[in-house]
């Protein structure tokens, strides 16, 4: 059921569970403008607020809504084709006891080995691991094939002689059948809506600002929220993509910038684990993820298999080499041994055909109807592959076992948790339990806060105004590159060191003065990517303070001035807080 | 410059600008013919090339983005 909020005026008085009220098209739009943009000062009412339509984001939308709570589900693009799984998935990280065997922590060990299980909280593994297969029920109950082949396909991402936990499956349409899913729960959907601040009151989430981009002028909401989920995917664009002056070109997607992860900073939050860079790696020079779905051998131009692990590539056994020394297309390349290519040439006719199935599962239609234009065919041609930029995945927003955050009705699941990460599966997983508690604790909250009197609020909404007032400065994309080239320079992945992490926190402090203050956009779309760019420097700036604090190299953290791996820092988490009087803290805690 | 359309069988459903996840379409005026209006920002995910029901898009891959290969060793 959907009502209208009239007249502007807060619907304290008009609570009703189940309800979102005062949606996107009301009768009369009660619209001021403060300066140069449009605010619709009628609030929205929801009992919860999901930030991001990705697998998180609608699985949280889901769960919370059979609980019998409203849910408004707030996407910047569409849900049926947005964020990191637009266009498909085909590995999902699962526990199946009947598959497994009753002894979890197999599998636990068997995470921590995988790409995506360095900086986990072992808690929230378990958690995920003891739910995971409840998931890819509910996924295959709702149209999603998980056994496309008839069994559970454990493929591909596997050492030799170990378990096997990344279960093969057809992503294709994984997000269309999500929304429809969420639709039939009544989760209302507002898409090209875009979330750009938290609103925190008395060390509660109260609600949110939200830009309304359906137009050519962007018009600014007040969201009313009991529980509100950051579900806002990953972080691109931080570092320059492979291709000078594309800056689109990125494995993961383009317009996940970190914005959950700066959004939390603003209101309190704590972030964690923002000092690693994570790297992915693939196609050079056409950026794309899902290498565990290619099947052949990475070579040397000799033909020599650079990795140890296999020497015939089958669909159960990929070669992992790529999964865990991503470095090694960069170290042979600087080494004078590379390129380092991808060579199917070897692998089986089946398993080439379940290869490309498998590419089409991924989401690679768009690669692969430029290979064929182009006559790239991987029965004969090697593809050169390469380690891509960092970007953030697996680091930020600290959450607890119920992917509550530290404050209070606030939760975040999927890409950008900080301390837990399986990529999709986590995020449908977390997603889910993101869901259920941002629910219970709907129902037992008080009142909506009014937020539109919040000085945080219309600190905001100036600088909002002031960006599309202006008429003279430089874009988000200056913004952008100038962000990329001083995080490359200055906390690449090459190596950082004191004096290199002083030098470009300063400069990167600059940087966001002189863009908060010269920013210019001249649409809704412009604004919305200026504050994607704003977001992302708040990332950098977290980025720069957690590195120049964890004293030694670790993973891909490389500290130049402190070379060796620290034993006393192993199992040692460093998080970022921005308290209320905008000092940053920074906090060591064990693994937990 | 990504995506093409094909004006002969584009029927200005809109799908695509609604779509496409990182607004690369513009729509001026609802029943019209989208435009591409930031065809640097195209992910090149195919999303526009799935869902057109016309069949009136189709992906043209910037020159940077070649994908480089050889010729397999045998």
């Amino acid at each position: 059921m959907v009502n209208l909020s009239p007249n502007g005026e807060p619907a304290n008085n008009r609570q009703h569970r189940g309800e979102v009220m005062a949606l996107r098209k009301p009768g009369k739009l009660n619209k001021v403008k403060i300066n140069m943009i449009a605010v619709d000062k009628s609030p929205i009412e929801t009992d919860v607020l999901v930030i991001g339509g990705g697998i998180a984001g609608l699985m949280a939308g889901i769960h919370a809504a059979r609980k019998g709570v409203g849910v408004l589900l707030a996407e910047k693009a569409n849900t049926k084709r947005s964020g990191c799984g637009a266009t498909g998935n085909d590995h999902f990280m699962c526990y199946i006891p009947k598959v497994h065997g009753n002894n979890l922590e197999l599998i636990l060990a068997e995470y921590y080995k995988s790409q995506v299980g360095g900086f986990s909280d072992p808690a929230l593994a378990t958690v995920f691991l003891e739910q995971s297969y409840d998931r890819v029920r509910d996924w295959e109950r709702w149209g999603i094939s998980m056994r496309p082949h008839g069994h559970w396909d454990f493929s591909g991402h596997a050492f030799p002689g170990r378990p096997r936990i990344w279960l093969k499956y057809a992503g294709h349409n994984q997000k269309a059948v999500l929304t429809q899913q969420a639709k039939k729960q009544k989760v209302k959907i507002s898409n090209h809506f875009t979330v750009t601040d938290i609103i925190v009151r008395h060390g509660e989430a109260a609600g949110a600002i939200a830009l309304d981009t359906t137009r050519e002028q962007p018009v600014l909401r007040y969201i009313h929220a009991k529980s509100i989920i950051i579900a806002t995917g990953c972080g691109s664009r931080l570092y320059p993509s492979p291709t000078p002056g594309w800056m689109f070109n990125t494995a993961n997607c383009p317009v996940c910038t970190g914005s959950g992860q700066a959004m939390a900073y603003r209101a309190g939050a704590k972030l964690v684990n923002m000092e690693f860079p994570n790297r992915h790696a693939g196609p050079k020079f056409f950026a794309r993820c899902g290498k565990a779905t290619w099947i052949g051998l990475y070579k040397d131009p000799d033909s020599n298999p650079v990795g140890p692990f296999v020497s015939v590539a089958t669909r159960e056994l990929g070669d992992i080499t790529g999964d865990i020394w991503s470095d090694v297309f960069t170290e042979k390349f600087k080494s004078g041994e590379g390129p380092v290519y991808i060579d199917c040439s070897t692998t089986s006719k089946d398993d080439i055909d379940y290869m490309m199935w498998g590419l089409v599962q991924e989401g690679n239609t768009g690669m692969l109807d430029y290979m064929a234009a182009e006559g790239i065919d991987v029965r004969k041609h090697a593809v050169e592959f390469m380690q891509y930029e960092p970007f953030l995945v697996g680091r930020g927003i600290e959450i607890d076992q119920h992917a509550e955050t530290h404050i209070r009705g606030l939760f975040a699941a999927g890409d950008p948790v900080g301390n837990f990460r399986a990529d999709c599966a986590g995020a449908a997983t977390f997603g889910w339990i993101a869901g259920g508690s941002a629910a219970a604790r709907a129902k037992r909250a008080a009142a909506f806060q009014d937020i539109a009197r919040d000085p945080y609020a219309r600190k905001r909404i100036r600088l909002y105004s002031a960006i599309m007032k202006r008429t003279i400065g430089p874009d988000w994309k200056e913004a952008n590159l100038a962000l990329q080239q001083i995080m490359n320079d200055y906390a690449g992945p090459h190596g950082r060191s004191a004096t290199l992490l002083h030098a470009g926190s300063t400069y990167l402090q600059n940087l966001k003065k002189k863009t908060t203050e010269t920013l210019k956009a001249d649409n809704a779309h412009t604004l919305m990517r200026g504050i994607e760019t704003l977001d992302l420097m708040a990332c950098g700036e977290a980025i720069f303070k957690a590195a120049g604090e964890r004293k030694e190299t670790r993973a891909k953290h490389v500290r130049l001035d402190y070379p060796f791996t620290n034993p006393l820092l192993t199992d040692k988490f460093l998080t970022i807080q921005k308290k209320t009087n905008g000092r940053v803290q920074m906090q060591w805690r064990n693994r937990m | 410059m990504p995506p093409v359309i094909n004006v002969e069988k584009c029927n200005a459903c809109g799908v695509c600008a609604d779509i496409c996840p990182t607004d690369v379409f513009h729509v001026k005026k609802k029943k019209t013919m989208p435009v591409i209006r930031y065809p640097e920002e195209c992910w090149h995910c195919n999303a526009c090339v799935l869902d057109c029901k016309q069949k009136a898009l189709s992906l043209r891959i910037p020159l940077p983005l070649m994908m480089l290969h050889v010729e397999a060793k045998k």
